[in-house]
């Protein structure tokens, strides 16, 4: 597990699936986030432990415990309905869960006293289907939870918001509104979106599984991207490229459980459970 | 048959019926739809909160007031609003509200019904994922419903809140009752005064077809127009 943040790549570095050049200018060079150093008694940026929850009969979650260092990037797989959705949403509070305790950067998700708003302002999410506010602006989109959440001034977010635009690369479309935008450029403003509250992790949830093929790479890259630069990263993804090149460790669920929790090495090396062997073998077969 | 109709009464009256009845009706349309409007723009929340007793409640006043005549509504408030007033204010009296008042708050109570069943289906319109991305930015219920809910809401249902403010223009003359001279009042008291009950009627009828056709033909242009981009 390493707790160091990689360091920025250097301009111009080729990053995932290279051959699929985006069709606007392409990915700016430099960090998208100044990543904090890690203090000396860094703990775990997310600690989730015995984690279960019911939708009323049905179990969703069984007991999942797992933890995210800081500046580790943790990709989570496994079959449709397995609870990965569901697990992420935990993390941040936009599921409630009934057994078992998160901690996100010292603060315990299941507190009474927890201000789950300012927790979440905290905690960058990045949806399947971008859920950018079509009635606003890509500007005010990057602008808007700034302003209203964590109170900067109107320029100050409009400086922070464009300059995120700027590095997913597209800063020719800030006047633009969301539907005017391709998949992958909805989702680019997403992730730059979430990176304007200065979050100390990022969660996704299958990013690209809503784009069109020769979508996916623009926006993996951007993910690729910010790994390197030390975001501490929860990805729900059926990208086993993303997970070769930037995971840290590997997350096989299945029926709510946490089946498999590896370092990507051994993961790909040889997951030990049966089921997670046939799921690689499945998806990796196409 | 029209010969021995006279049509410059129209003609003499028409600064009356229109400086003095539409002025009036459309200061009591435009007044109550945008009362109605947020009225029932927090019942729909309510409805949709899910809270024990909250959610019940909005649902039994919607209901209520959707299954009463209009008319009976306007008597019923003409008569109670002023004790309501007295037992707000803490006062022994009754207070003096004027019929303009009454109807005012009468219409807005029970227009709200109805534009909150569209705002209802208009905040239902919105998906699910837009409230959790402004969860997860950090925003609380309260910046949710108003900064990323209801402008999307507000716009899908432009189209049919115009169309309820049409009708809600043509039940304001109802106000006859309260001997408020609105556009109707005027027409009817000119009509009685001059005994051109024939031309005057017809008039007012031309007025209100006039006023609703071009209305609701802008209101479907407007549709075409306001949809958001997606
Ligand atoms: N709101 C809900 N009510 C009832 N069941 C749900 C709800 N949301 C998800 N589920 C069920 O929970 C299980 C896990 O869902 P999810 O976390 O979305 O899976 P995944 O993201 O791995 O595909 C699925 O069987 C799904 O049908
Ligand atoms: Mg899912």
């Amino acid at each position: 597990m390493t707790s160091t943040p990689m360091p920025a790549p250097a301009a111009g570095t080729p990053t995932a699936n290279a051959s699929e050049a985006p069709a606007d200018e392409g990915l700016r060079a430099g960090p998208l986030v100044t990543p904090a150093p890690a203090p000396a008694t860094a703990g775990s940026m997310i600690a989730i432990e015995g984690v279960s929850k019911w939708y009323g009969d049905f179990k969703v979650l069984t007991g999942c415990s797992t933890r995210v260092a800081r500046g580790e990037v943790v990709v989570v797989c496994g079959p449709s309905g397995s609870g990965k959705s569901t697990l992420i949403k935990c993390v941040n509070a936009l599921e409630p869960f009934q057994e078992g305790q998160i901690t996100v950067d010292g603060t315990r998700v299941k507190d009474r006293g927890t201000n789950l708003p300012k927790l979440r302002a905290r905690v960058g999410m990045v949806f399947q289907h971008f859920e950018l506010f079509p009635h606003l602006s890509i500007t005010d989109n990057l602008t808007i939870a700034q302003r209203k959440v964590l109170g900067r001034s109107g320029e100050d977010a409009r400086k922070r918001g464009l300059d995120l635009l700027d590095r997913v690369g597209l800063s020719a479309h800030a006047k633009k509104f969301p539907g005017q935008l391709s998949g992958g450029q909805q989702q680019r403003v997403a992730i730059a979106r979430a990176l304007a509250m200065n979050p100390v992790v990022m969660l996704f949830d299958e990013p690209t599984s809503a784009l069109d093929p020769e979508m996916v790479g623009e926006v993996l890259d951007v993910m690729v991207e910010l790994a390197r630069d030390g975001m501490t990263m929860m990805v729900v993804t059926h990208e086993m490229g993303f997970a070769r090149k930037v995971a840290d460790r590997v997350i096989f669920m299945d029926r709510g459980e946490i089946v498999e929790d590896a370092t990507k090495d051994a993961f790909f090396g040889q997951p030990r459970s049966e089921r997670a062997q046939q799921f690689l073998s499945k998806i990796l077969a196409h | 048959m029209f010969s021995n109709f006279d049509f410059s009464v129209i003609a003499a009256s028409l600064p009356y019926l229109f400086g003095q009845g539409m002025v009036f009706t459309l200061t009591l349309t435009a007044l109550a739809a945008t009362g109605g409007i947020v009225f029932g723009t927090g019942l729909a929340m309510m409805r949709l909160s899910g809270i024990p007793g909250v959610t019940q409640a909005a649902k039994l006043y919607v209901e209520l007031m959707r299954s009463l005549p209009l008319v009976l509504v306007i008597f019923w408030f003409y008569f109670l609003v002023p004790y309501i007033g007295a037992w707000v204010t803490g006062s022994a009296t009754p207070i003096q509200v004027g019929a303009f008042a009454s109807a005012l708050v009468t219409f807005t109570l029970f227009e709200a019904a109805y534009f909150a069943e569209i705002m209802r289906a208009g905040i239902q319109s919105i998906a699910k994922g837009q409230s959790a991305a402004a969860s997860a930015l950090g925003m609380s219920y309260w910046q949710t419903m108003r900064l990323v809910v209801l402008p999307q809401a507000l716009r899908n249902m432009l189209p049919l809140l115009l169309t309820q403010t049409i009708v809600l223009f043509q039940d304001t003359s109802l106000v006859y009752v309260l001997s408020l001279t609105d556009f109707m009042g005027a027409a009817s008291k000119v009509a009685q005064r001059d005994g051109r009950l024939v031309e005057m009627y017809l008039f007012a009828a031309l007025v209100y077809f006039a006023v609703c056709f071009t209305a609701s033909w802008l209101v479907r242009r407007l549709q075409t127009r306001v949809a958001i981009i997606r």
